[in-house]
């Protein structure tokens, strides 16, 4: 593991956070428009992208 | 859902439409989230910390400027972060305040006012409200004259609240400073309220000193929260030690007394720094703020029975209501008695009301979207119906 591996820890955290700041913005139910659906499948590619690194940064 | 341990994960937010009328103005923008991650630690802030070692000249990350910003932000000469703004109470209090002076508050002032002073040995006196719930200039004018008399000197301070706690009402601050400066009386401005939710101009006010919570208006975490003042009164209130001591012949550089040294260490402040720039630019979203909360009051009112307490039109997004005539009449023969209001609102995703208040409770609709507003306003008026009470459309 390396600086590149940390960088990819928090980069993850703070796309989990932009997910978690959607969910309180449409709360109570959560009905998500289709912006805002596109938005969280862009946050949930990004961080399958920062998981790849740390699974490579582990190889 | 457990943190860890036996604490659970807090998901008020994420589940809920939160109304709860102290927690709103707090909450923690997305970067001030991103800051927690990364500042969490103790004295997070201090890895760049060097001469003079005082907070406010750290300059990686950019606290220092900070300082000056948030200056500006008020329109005030010199600023300094404090553990909440009863912190910022105190300080002022500890430089103004000796035992037996006299010294104005209202009768619509936050209890941390009250302890600020009882701490210094100050004697309280209390400008009276109107019967609207209202401070005005005359009332206080009155007073001061009053206790003038009685102390055969003017008070020592006025502490002034620009939004009240109890029903978010709008105080007349400026006609009011303006009245105790022809006392010579410096004013401390309590904007608990506003500061960091609507524009502040402390100059414009007349302020000394501009008081502002981090974690009720600031989207900063606890406890947080500013002290501003002018060029005038900086050198009392943020006095530096000058003390040498005995045996050790240690001196302390410029710590300032009043601050205890440095104050926000670490996450507090890194968190409030981060929501600065998104607060500094939602002031300016004020009036929409105050259209989403009309769209809960008038929802309210359309309510057979209620009551709203604050004034109205409203000037702020807290509101005082009294559903003595509504709600609290629909508790008397509801098989779950008071409590069944606020397990209506939980059932149907609102957070923030008092279990079991049905008679005179608070909610601030601050920082919602315009579609929650809404959804809120419905939600209202879904329970009155289910409930039998009459709603006017």
């Amino acid at each position: 593991m390396s600086k590149r591996a940390i960088d990819a820890v928090f980069e993850g955290l703070f796309l989990l956070t932009d997910i978690r700041v959607m969910l309180r913005e449409t709360a109570p139910q959560h009905a998500l428009d289709e912006s805002q659906r596109e938005k969280v499948r862009s946050l949930l590619d990004a961080l399958e992208k920062e998981l790849a690194v740390l699974r490579e940064e582990l190889a | 859902m457990k943190c860890t341990g036996t604490i659970d994960v807090r998901d008020v937010d994420e589940s809920s439409i939160n109304i709860d009328p102290i927690q709103v103005g707090g909450r923690l923008t997305p970067d001030a989230m991103k800051a927690l991650i990364a500042y969490g630690d103790g004295y997070s802030v201090c890895d760049q910390c060097r001469k003079p070692f005082r907070l406010d000249y750290i300059r990686t990350p950019p606290i220092a400027q900070f300082h000056r910003d948030l200056a500006s932000f008020v329109n005030m000469e010199i600023a300094r972060v404090v553990p909440g703004a009863r912190r910022g109470f105190q300080a002022v209090a500890d430089a103004f305040i000796s035992p037996g002076d006299p010294v104005l508050i209202t009768a619509l002032s936050h209890y941390t006012e009250v302890l600020a002073i009882e701490g210094r040995g100050g004697v309280i006196r209390e400008i009276p409200k109107t019967g609207s719930n209202i401070i005005t200039s005359e009332q206080a004018a009155q007073k001061i004259e009053e206790v003038t008399r009685e102390f055969h000197r003017s008070p020592t301070l006025l502490f002034l609240d620009h939004f009240d706690y109890q029903y978010g009402n709008r105080h007349d601050v400026a006609g009011i400073i303006r009245v105790a400066h022809q006392y010579d009386i410096p004013v401390l401005y309590n904007g608990a309220y506003s500061v960091g939710i609507m524009p502040v101009d402390g100059k414009k006010i007349g302020a000394d000193f501009v008081v502002g919570s981090g974690h009720k208006s600031m989207a900063a975490p606890a406890p947080s929260g500013m002290l501003a003042t002018t060029s005038e009164w900086a050198g009392r209130v943020f006095r530096t030690t000058g003390v040498t001591t005995d045996v050790t012949k240690r001196t302390f550089g410029i710590k300032e007394i009043g601050m205890m040294g440095c104050t926000l260490m670490g996450v507090t402040l890194m968190g409030m720094m981060a929501s600065f720039p998104h607060v500094r630019e939602r002031v300016t979203h004020w009036e929409e703020e105050l259209a989403n909360g009309r769209k809960v009051v008038d929802a309210l009112m359309s309510i057979e029975g209620t009551l709203i307490k604050s004034e109205y039109p409203r000037n702020h997004t807290l509101t005082r209501v009294d559903t003595t005539g509504s709600f609290d009449r629909v508790a008397q023969v509801h098989k779950k008695r008071g409590f069944f209001f606020s397990s209506a609102l939980k059932g149907k995703g609102i957070a923030g009301i008092i279990p079991g208040a049905t008679k005179v409770w608070k909610f601030n609709t601050y920082g919602m979207t315009g579609s929650q507003a809404e959804y809120l306003a419905a939600v209202f008026r879904d329970i009155a119906r289910e409930n039998g009470l009459a709603v006017t459309d």
